[in-house]
């Protein structure tokens, strides 16, 4: 089962080479909506966590098993970020998260053709951070790395 | 044996509970919400409600038809989307690429068992003015649509007004195309003429359909989004005329589906939604004196 909130608990931790090093972290986004996302039409803004932001050069995107970078989602009309799965994020962060309590933010959103354009060119654009007319949301939650 | 009066037929859409599913209820806990209230009609948004969407596995296809046989659940409305801006820098979509995906979307809601889809195109102004190739792409999938059987409706919303230009575009074309496939969902929204204390911002004073309004639409509209933003305790609905616009279409024999859709506030708190539509078909049932 998802959890309500757009930041998701289940999946938040560290993640490790084969070194054992902790080279950064992941944490599980859901859109708290009623369609999933076409890949091409995801929009990413921001990982945050306890103020520092990490954009989308340092992440890469967990679907239904596959990952992918930011660019590579541009192009993928065809595969969906399913309603009922989080995505899992994973952040390139060199020493990983220090076990205790986290802010973590997520700027993220879809592309919604069915609803007029805003202000701006970035969202079709798909520059990160950019999130004129789609539906976006930022969601912010305290929480525990074990 | 009497003659039987012909009166709108009720049912919901699963938009109502969106924020909860695959949280708090999956799809039979609605059926069964269905099933309290007698309202038989269903509308899903078939990318949320189908897991795997668009390409659902045999498990999940069996528990659909498992579930709609076990709650006498009618598929009325099947809801998707058309997107016009798919790929990145994209204002409009190409016709092959709108025609992949609603001819995709045909196919499964008439598997499923839907008679008509809530075809969402996508727009390119304020006023919702559909994509400027819509009639190419209606034209292209209304063979499709007529084998298959399913109708394409676009959903009139506010703040598009019942006596817009494109709403009469849409009649103009059906009637050119002299098609039963091609029609529209109401949204009673469009007849909404008092502000919802918490989304007063939303409201737009000068885009009020009037009741009248509906009538020389009603031959090409086969179902609706009822929608309700406030029941009050009393079960009525404060911001929308529903006596009227409910009566003239009994007045013209109009028997489609008025489908719940709850666009109020406090969709975090499952107990209101669930409060909200059982209000709604108290509320309906009074009207359609039932």
């Amino acid at each position: 089962m998802l959890e309500y909130e757009g930041v998701q608990y289940k999946g938040f931790r560290n993640i490790y080479n084969e070194e054992g090093e902790a080279t950064g972290f992941q944490v599980g986004i859901r859109m708290i909506g009623y369609r999933g996302a076409w890949l091409s039409e995801f929009r990413f803004g921001y990982i945050e966590v306890d103020g520092e932001k990490f954009l989308a050069d340092r992440c890469t995107f967990v679907v239904s098993g596959v990952e992918y970078t930011y660019e590579e989602t541009f192009n993928l009309g065809r595969v969906k970020w399913p309603l009922n799965e989080a995505m899992i994020v994973r952040v390139q962060k060199p020493g990983g998260l220090a076990q205790g309590s986290h802010t973590v933010s997520a700027l993220y959103g879809q592309v919604a053709s069915y609803v007029p354009f805003g202000s701006g060119e970035l969202d079709i654009n798909q520059k990160p951070g950019g999130h004129g007319h789609s539906e976006s949301f930022g969601y912010t939650r305290e929480m525990i790395i074990v | 044996m009497s003659e039987e009066r012909k009166v709108p037929k009720r049912g919901i859409s699963t938009y109502c509970f969106y924020p909860q599913l695959g949280v708090n209820m999956d799809l039979e806990d609605i059926f069964m919400h269905m099933q309290d209230m007698g309202a038989t009609g269903l509308e899903i948004l078939a990318d949320g409600i189908i897991p795997g969407y668009p390409y659902p596995s045999e498990e999940w296809l069996n528990k659909w038809f498992g579930l709609i046989k076990k709650y006498d659940i009618v598929p009325v409305e099947y809801g998707h989307w058309v997107e016009s801006r798919l790929y990145p820098g994209q204002r409009e979509a190409s016709l092959e690429e709108s025609l992949e995906q609603l001819i995709r979307d045909i196919k499964l809601a008439h598997y499923l068992g839907f008679t008509c889809m809530r075809t969402k195109l996508g727009v390119i102004s304020e006023t919702l003015d559909p994509v400027s190739n819509w009639r190419e792409i209606i034209h292209e999938a209304l063979p499709y649509a007529e084998a298959f059987n399913v109708v394409m409706q676009p959903e009139i919303h506010a703040p598009t007004k019942l006596t817009d230009r494109m709403v009469n575009d849409y009649v103009e074309f059906i009637e050119k195309e002299n098609t039963k496939y091609f029609g529209f969902n109401i949204d009673f929204g469009v007849f909404q003429n008092k502000p919802v204390p918490e989304m007063a911002r939303f409201f737009r004073e000068d885009r009020v359909s009037k009741p009248e309004d509906i009538i020389p639409l009603l031959p090409y509209v086969h179902c609706c989004h009822a929608k309700y933003y406030n029941m009050s305790a009393d079960f009525e609905e404060t911001t929308i005329p529903y006596r009227e616009v409910i009566q003239i279409m009994i007045e013209h024999g109009w028997d489609g589906y008025l489908l719940s859709e709850y666009e109020g506030p406090h969709k975090e708190d499952i107990n209101h939604c669930i409060e909200q539509v059982r209000r709604h078909h108290v509320f309906m049932k009074k009207i359609l004196g039932q």
